[in-house]
């Protein structure tokens, strides 16, 4: 199973869900999309449809209104699946955590989160090096 | 018919299905990396030298994934949907002269043949959006239904004038014509080949819907249009067919207008000139999906119905012309 493994590690596709992020973490998750980050390098391609995504990219604490779609979202994508926590808020609900309408973080609802980048927000850097480390996971190979 | 090795050899390996397979993959390759380097960046670089592996990469990766098809969706269409999209540009294909002297399935009308497969093509968007049960791709499918009333006359009228130059409908022929001719439909009576040329060029961009003429499965506004529901293995083959597309569109326009005296009766040059003039052509094509935005469907019809359309027969009419008065 090599073969399925890397093809697996070089073609990250991306699917980006703002569960009600303040749009910091946005900004930089799309600015390692831009020429100076330029995540294809690694593969990885921002897709619209959840049909056609290997990794949800979460960012911002989950709110009562966007639970249920961020369930249907990771519904709707195939397996073999994985979920990225990009920002503080995203991981543990930040400091919206305790909010009457905040559910915390993507692990409440989901019950999994594969990489959590921390940060307020995390610089694209970080987001890349999540996403590589996701991807050497995948491919079994470990390091420290 | 008796097949000999010789006609196995061409039809599974070169120039036959093997290599207009990778070749279809070395596209995609090649597209995505232009399109990084009019934007400043790298492009695909992990999977393989240069990244060259990465379209290989993502078709073995969606075929490992779980295949879903949404309660409501017409599976049998979602099944033979995809298969087709492969086999409908792979049948074309056999009709271009890929070895730069003859196609391997050379007839007096493959060009009528080649066109017709295009518009089933476009049927085939169709049938996928409507069977997949979902808005988004009935939205992207009905899209693609309207811009294929706009594109599909034109690109017939210009594909017909190298055909009236050539005497003959059929393709290698056409290829073959122009070597007689002694220079490429490209530059014949300037600037009429060269405008017929610019009018297959775009109307090749709108069957291939590709940027600017992107409107079906515009990612801004319709997730992904037609291709929405598709998962798995249906994506799979769906890209790969779209990257055969993209092949056969680009080799249509190296066989029609760009026909040169010198390499047709060497026998190693031949193909490796008919091939870089189709990777060219693809050249131009990817250049165009970095430069450029995307037309609304309306502007796209206004734009083919009030320019392109009477260019078109305008072409056609001075060709016929030409010929009559030579």
């Amino acid at each position: 199973m090599g073969l399925l493994r890397w093809a697996r590690a070089v073609s990250p596709w991306i699917l980006h869900f703002n569960t009600g992020a303040c749009n910091a973490c946005d900004i930089e998750v799309v600015a390692a999309l831009t020429p100076r980050f330029d995540v294809e390098r690694f593969g990885a391609l921002k897709v619209g449809s959840p049909r056609h995504a290997d990794i949800l990219v979460v960012t911002g604490p989950v709110t009562r209104e966007s639970e249920p779609r961020l369930r249907r979202l990771y519904e709707q994508m195939p397996e073999p699946k994985l979920v990225m926590a990009v920002g503080t808020c995203a991981i543990s609900g930040g400091v919206f955590a305790g909010c009457y309408n905040v559910r915390g973080g993507v692990i409440n609802v989901l019950g999994k989160a594969d990489m959590m980048v921390p940060g307020c927000p995390p610089r694209p850097e970080a987001i890349l090096e999540g996403l590589i480390k996701l991807v050497e996971r995948l491919r079994g190979i470990k390091k420290r | 018919m008796v097949l000999s090795l010789n006609d196995l050899i061409a039809m599974l390996i070169f120039p036959g299905f093997f290599f207009l397979i990778l070749m279809a993959f070395f596209l995609e390759w090649l597209d995505r990396k232009v399109v990084a380097k009019v934007q400043d960046r790298y492009g695909p670089l992990m999977a393989g030298p240069a990244g060259i592996l990465q379209p290989i990469a993502d078709f073995i990766k969606l075929l490992s994934k779980e295949d879903i098809v949404p309660r409501g969706a017409n599976k049998v269409l979602l099944t033979a949907g995809p298969i087709l999209m492969v086999a409908l540009p792979l049948t074309a294909l056999l009709f271009v002269p890929i070895d730069g002297q003859s196609a391997i399935v050379d007839f007096e009308g493959s060009l009528i043949a080649v066109l017709f497969i295009l518009i089933l093509t476009t049927q085939l968007v169709l049938l996928i959006g409507w069977a997949s049960a979902n808005v988004f791709a009935a939205e992207g499918s009905m899209r693609s239904a309207l811009q294929m009333l706009s594109y599909e006359i034109p690109l017939a009228l210009t594909a017909i004038c190298p055909a009236l130059m050539a005497g003959s409908l059929s393709l290698s022929e056409i290829y073959r014509a122009q070597a007689e001719l002694g220079w490429p439909f490209l530059a014949y009576l300037p600037p009429l080949g060269a405008i017929s040329f610019l009018v297959f060029l775009t109307c090749s961009l709108a069957e291939l819907e590709r940027v600017p003429f992107d409107a079906p499965e515009a990612e801004t506004e319709i997730v992904a249009g037609w291709m929405t529901e598709l998962t798995g293995r249906r994506l799979a083959l769906v890209k790969l067919g779209r990257n055969l597309d993209f092949l056969l569109m680009a080799s249509l326009m190296a066989s029609l207008y760009l026909g040169d005296p010198i390499t047709p009766s060497l026998p190693l040059l031949a193909p490796a000139a008919f091939i870089l003039k189709t990777l060219a052509c693809a050249g131009i094509m990817s250049f165009a999906r970095g430069l450029v935005a995307r037309f609304r469907i309306d502007q796209a019809l206004r734009l083919f119905w009030t320019y392109i359309i009477p260019i078109s027969v305008g072409v056609l009419v001075a060709t016929k012309l030409a010929l009559l008065l030579a």
